[in-house]
């Protein structure tokens, strides 16, 4: 199902990529190609046990070189089996390693990310949790292939060659016509087959989009048309889809059509030989049983590794689509937020906060101004202005979650920079105007995994008087939020952050349009919680546009609009 | 195991000639296979025979060697043919599982398919569907294939060469490979299971680390949860390394099956060519076979190793695919009761959850036909829930609803549908044209009656402006503004004509003035039905006139 969009993919760009990953752990990949380039190449002993003891058997006698030849052929055929075991095996834990480095590559650089919204994080999820397995069979199966189908062949044609020039001739002419044809059937198969990749994708697509949407259509009792529908959609994705695969096919068909004529055109003439009806062929000496047999035995293994490279095809395709995302997401830069978003000590002192000439980098290359201004600790604040006028990023500047272009934040005397960002974070709480919450129980929300004290749990609840919205909640304090729980409404959501604040032992507030889009009783519960904090000693700075909740701060500032 | 092979018997009863057609196809390939090799085998060996006695003049070399180039070319057309047709049926069996999800899901209750909505549950729902796709492709069509061809290479080893020959290829070959695919699929069990779950969780958590990213930074909890997400990964890692173990494993010993039953063809064909019972060349017919067959076991690695994780998607699809019990089709109230009131509810109770406290406590209200209510009161006290209970999607814990004179649970499901609708808080579209889009609640519409509605709702310029009822909407609605992506939701539920209308915050999103002439709209487009609004702003409530309080 998971099949990064080739579209995004730059062919070039995608193969450097690929090719940069493998680089670390490119001598485990070529000690388990060489292996099993290796494990190959034993089947010509076997097949020579196996051609020495059938000719034997023509004459009288040959049990002794029969049981010899069955306990070559097993021995060596066990420790063909062994070193498959043994080369797959490297070649999975190489690949394992470089996936799981790009993950966690991803996880730490997304998570240091400034980003505005949530845009995006489900397909960064995808690209971490799904896509970039695809890059494994890329490293498992294809790299080793293609050392296969360099080597194998060749020394299966000089065999062929030393034995028989016909027989060498025949191999000679059909293997290297299958790349010609391959190509030719190939340049459109490569095409469909990424084509047919993102339809069964969208398979997929179509089946989710109904699914988010059955509510409704329950609600309109169009059930039964829509599976219709469904079916209708489904059934004219798979014809386009065999249309193209009727094509894809056709190439691998050529290379099975090759090998089978090789192969037969190979036992015909070994056969006819034998039999002395063809002069021609061999060397000095005419082939003898034994070399007729052990030729027959080698040709199917000509054409293998040219099919276990052409069945790696896809392999290769889907690794090249999720490097040329990888690519892509590695060039798209964003700014980081100060310091790591670990643990430190408070930053001890008043909470004075002053900002000096503070400007922020808009999106369209402009700078935006904010005013030069004092916060003493204790005191309360509303941030006013017009939309778009710079509230919500200034509240996000004084928590260190974006770094100004110019001009400087004091906090409790010192810089706000990457040094102090997490100890000066460590005194703040953070009431957003559409709170996210974890896929996880109510009380993990709120304690946000400090370390769990039920008294100071309770206070905290009771400071930002959310008694009522645990109370209601189906399984207390114990019901799980986030994706799997959801049913907090906005307004108990941003009562969950002051509780959280309250439980951090935040003593600076910081507070994004907490009464936006709510109803006046609602509206007033939150803004009550605010003031409770704000009445214990907290600094409060709250972004807002609602005049009475402005009212009620000590002190108004207006950011004017550009 | 027991679920698997329920939804197998689903797959399959689906389209059970086309997948016979395409199982039928890939035993001809294996067969078409084990016959070319063998016939070569002999083939050579019998020509070197005659050959070393100089009967090399009358020996019949063309049949065999004109069977050669058949069975080459055979082999290939049904390799071609064998592909295509497993495809083309794989795509049906996909698209009838899709379609048969749908539909028992579309009658899922109503908080199953609120948490359907939600990102993760889709998409764990799909990586299972995906997981499923596998059962008739990488497990019921290998291992039928394998066992039809060893059954008919049996027959056709006794038949040419020798019983005992026969028994040691076929027996060895299919017990060995099936007591591989037992021990392999036990043994991977659980780790195909646990590579899936830590999967899940290492997506939920690096979903959970950037969408809640701003908080965890500010509560300094940034790296715990990063170290969180690595963990989940760190156990996929270390379930993922057991399985490939396992598998690899398994192949080794699918491999080393070969090797052996081969080895063992040699030794007792020679054996039987020195006690006289037969000649080189069927012995080396023997030891081809043996060979040619190992190419039908090999498919079987992967198979062991992906049966966990099937047979455990295969338990939760299956879970999602029982109906809900309800009234049967056909049963239950068709027709409202003359002159009894749109809606009664008296004492209604209803909570969250066993444990919850009470968000409906005893609630009452009695609206007739023609009669506009809006609904107000804080939000979370219960406004969205009594329209969902009045919609008959979530069941009270007490008290009696009654919908057109009848109790909401007795009405039959269609029924209620046609007289009653609601627009809920948040409502899906889905791609497609504006004219598919409205042809959800009623199909067949004529382009008049498209164009009243959206005329009713505001839209109808903005729509002509974009290119008419053919325009299509992208993903999710997009395309339209949120406020217009409201007013085609809200369209749509007009176009039902119902008596009983519930609408849930209908202008959420729409300026004052647009949100009136659209209110204006609606009334004048169902003049009789009885409208009810969950609302919490003041152009609704002062359009309905009465309203009243919930919580």
């Amino acid at each position: 199902m998971h099949v990064a969009d080739p579209d995004q993919s730059d062919g070039k760009n995608a193969g450097r990529m690929l090719a940069a990953m493998a680089l670390p752990v490119r001598r485990p990949l070529q000690a388990a190609s060489a292996l099993s380039v290796f494990a190959s190449l034993l089947w010509i002993a076997q097949a020579a046990f196996v051609a020495w003891a059938l000719s034997a058997l023509l004459a009288p006698g040959g049990m002794v070189e029969a049981a010899i030849a069955a306990g070559g052929f097993a021995l060596i055929g066990l420790i063909r089996a062994g070193l498959g075991f043994v080369a797959e095996g490297i070649s999975f834990r190489a690949a394992e390693k470089i996936v799981v480095t790009r993950r966690k590559e991803i996880v730490a650089r997304e998570s240091l990310r400034r980003r505005n919204g949530t845009a995006g994080s489900a397909a960064i999820a995808a690209l971490a949790a799904e896509k970039l397995d695809l890059i494994e069979p890329y490293l498992t199966r294809y790299a080793p292939a293609r050392m296969r189908v360099a080597v194998v062949p060749i020394v299966i044609l000089a065999i062929a060659f030393a034995l028989s020039w016909a027989v060498g001739l025949v191999l000679l002419v059909s293997g290297p016509l299958i790349p010609v044809f391959m190509a030719l059937v190939g340049m459109a198969a490569k095409e469909a087959s990424e084509r047919q990749m993102q339809k069964i994708g969208s398979l997929n697509d179509l089946l989710s989009e109904r699914l988010s949407a059955l509510v409704d259509i329950r609600l309109l009792d169009a059930g039964d048309a829509v599976v219709a529908g469904f079916r209708h959609e489904a059934d004219s994705l798979r014809q386009r889809t065999m249309e193209v695969l009727r094509i894809a096919f056709l190439s691998s068909t050529v290379l099975e059509l090759f090998s089978a004529i090789g192969v037969a055109m190979v036992a015909v003439y070994v056969g006819f030989s034998l039999l002395g009806q063809l002069g021609f062929g061999a060397y000095a000496t005419p082939l003898t049983a034994a070399e007729g047999i052990f030729l027959l035995l080698l040709a199917p293994d000509y054409f293998q590794p040219m099919r276990d490279l052409s069945a790696a095809w896809h392999d290769k395709a889907s690794a090249e689509a999720v490097a040329g995302e990888l690519a892509g997401w590695h060039e798209a830069g964003a700014g980081q937020i100060l310091g790591t978003g670990d643990p430190q000590p408070a930053l001890t002192g008043p909470a004075h906060i002053a900002l000096r000439g503070l400007t922020l980098r808009l999106p369209d290359g402009r700078d935006l101004r904010f005013p030069d201004l004092d916060i003493p600790a204790g005191t309360s604040i509303a941030i006013t202005g017009a939309s778009g006028a710079g509230k919500t990023t200034l509240l996000s500047l004084l928590a260190g979650l974006q770094q100004p272009a110019g001009g400087a934040i004091l906090v409790a005397g010192r810089p706000l920079t990457d040094d102090t960002a997490d100890a000066w974070r460590a005194r703040l709480g953070w009431v957003p105007q559409a709170p996210r919450f974890l896929n996880a129980s109510l009380r993990r929300n709120v304690t946000l995994g400090a370390l769990y004290d039920p008294a100071r749990l309770s206070g905290a609840l009771a400071t930002a008087a959310v008694g009522d919205v645990v109370a209601a909640a189906p399984r207390g304090l114990q019901t799980r939020l986030g994706e799997a729980g959801g049913g907090l409404s906005g307004g108990e959501g941003r009562r969950l952050t002051v509780a959280r604040a309250a439980y951090a032992g935040a003593d600076v507030l910081l507070a994004d349009e907490p009464t936006a889009d709510l109803d006046a009783e609602t509206a007033r519960a939150v803004a009550d919680g605010l003031m409770a904090l704000s009445r214990a000693g907290a600094t409060l700075i709250v972004a807002t546009h609602d005049a009475a909740l402005a009212a009620r701060m000590d002190r108004q500032v207006s950011l004017e609009a550009g | 195991m027991r679920a698997l092979f329920r939804i197998l018997r689903l797959i399959m009863a689906s389209r059970p000639g086309v997948m016979l057609r395409g199982a039928l196809l890939g035993v001809v390939v294996l067969l078409a296979g084990v016959a070319l090799l063998g016939l070569s085998g002999w083939f050579i060996t019998a020509a070197a025979a005659a050959g070393l006695v100089g009967a090399g003049a009358v020996f019949d070399v063309f049949r065999p060697a004109a069977a050669v180039r058949m069975l080459a070319l055979g082999r290939t057309a049904a390799r071609y043919g064998e592909r295509l047709l497993t495809h083309d049926a794989t795509l049906r069996a996909l698209t009838d599982l899709r379609a048969l999800l749908l539909r028992h899901l579309s009658q899922a209750p109503h908080d199953r398919l609120v948490r359907l909505r939600g990102a993760l549950a889709l998409n764990r729902l799909m990586a299972d569907v995906d997981a499923l796709d596998a059962i008739p492709l990488r497990f019921a069509l290998p291992i039928l294939s394998a066992l039809v061809a060893h059954l008919v290479s049996f027959a056709a080893l006794v038949l040419l060469v020798d019983l005992r020959v026969a028994v040691w290829v076929v027996a060895t070959y299919v017990i060995a490979a099936g007591a591989i695919l037992v021990w392999a699929a036990r043994t991977a069990d659980k780790p195909s299971r646990r590579v899936e779950r830590a999967r899940q969780a290492f997506r939920a958590r690096l979903i959970d680390l950037l969408r809640a990213r701003d908080d965890l930074a500010v509560y300094g909890r940034l790296g715990d949860q990063r170290e969180a997400v690595l963990d989940a990964d760190r156990r996929r890692g270390a379930e993922r390394a057991r399985l490939d173990r396992t598998e690899r494993f398994a192949g080794a010993l699918l491999a080393m099956t070969g090797t052996l039953v081969v080895a063992g063809a040699l030794l007792l064909g020679a054996w039987l060519v020195r006690a006289g019972v037969f000649q080189a060349p069927v012995a080396a017919l023997g030891v081809f076979m043996a060979l040619a067959l190992a190419e039908s076991i090999a498919p079987l690695r992967r198979t062991a190793a992906e049966m966990g994780r099937m047979s455990d998607a295969a338990r939760r699809v299956e879970h999602s695919l029982v109906p809900d019990a309800g009234p049967a089709p056909g049963q239950g109230q068709t027709t409202p009761a003359a002159g009894a009131p749109a809606i009664e509810l008296e004492r209604v109770c209803f909570s969250r959850g066993a444990a919850g406290a009470p968000v409906l406590n005893g609630f009452s209200l009695c609206l007739m036909p023609g009669q506009t209510v809006a609904l107000e009161g804080p939000s979370g006290r219960g406004k969205s829930t009594l329209l969902l209970i009045l919609a008959g999607l979530l069941t009270p814990q007490g008290g009696t609803v009654r919908v057109l004179g009848h109790p909401v649970d007795a009405w039959s499901p269609k029924a209620l549908r046609r007289h009653l609708a609601l627009l809920p808080q948040r409502s899906a579209l889905m791609s497609g044209s504006i004219r598919e889009a409205l042809s959800l609640a009623c199909p067949d519409l004529p382009d008049s009656a498209a164009w009243e509605v959206l005329r009713a709702v505001c839209l109808e310029q903005t729509l002509r402006a974009k290119g008419g009822l053919d325009w299509r909407l992208g993903e999710a609605g997009a395309g339209l503004s949120g406020g217009e992506q409201r007013r085609l939701a809200l369209a749509r539920v007009l176009l039902r004509r119902p008596d009983v209308l519930l609408l849930d915050e209908p202008t959420e999103g729409l300026d004052a003035e647009t949100a009136m002439r659209v209110l204006a709209g609606l009334r004048g487009y169902l003049p009789d039905a009885a409208i009810l609004i969950a609302s919490h702003n003041a152009t609704e409530r002062a359009w309905a006139g009465a309203t009243i309080c919930v919580g």
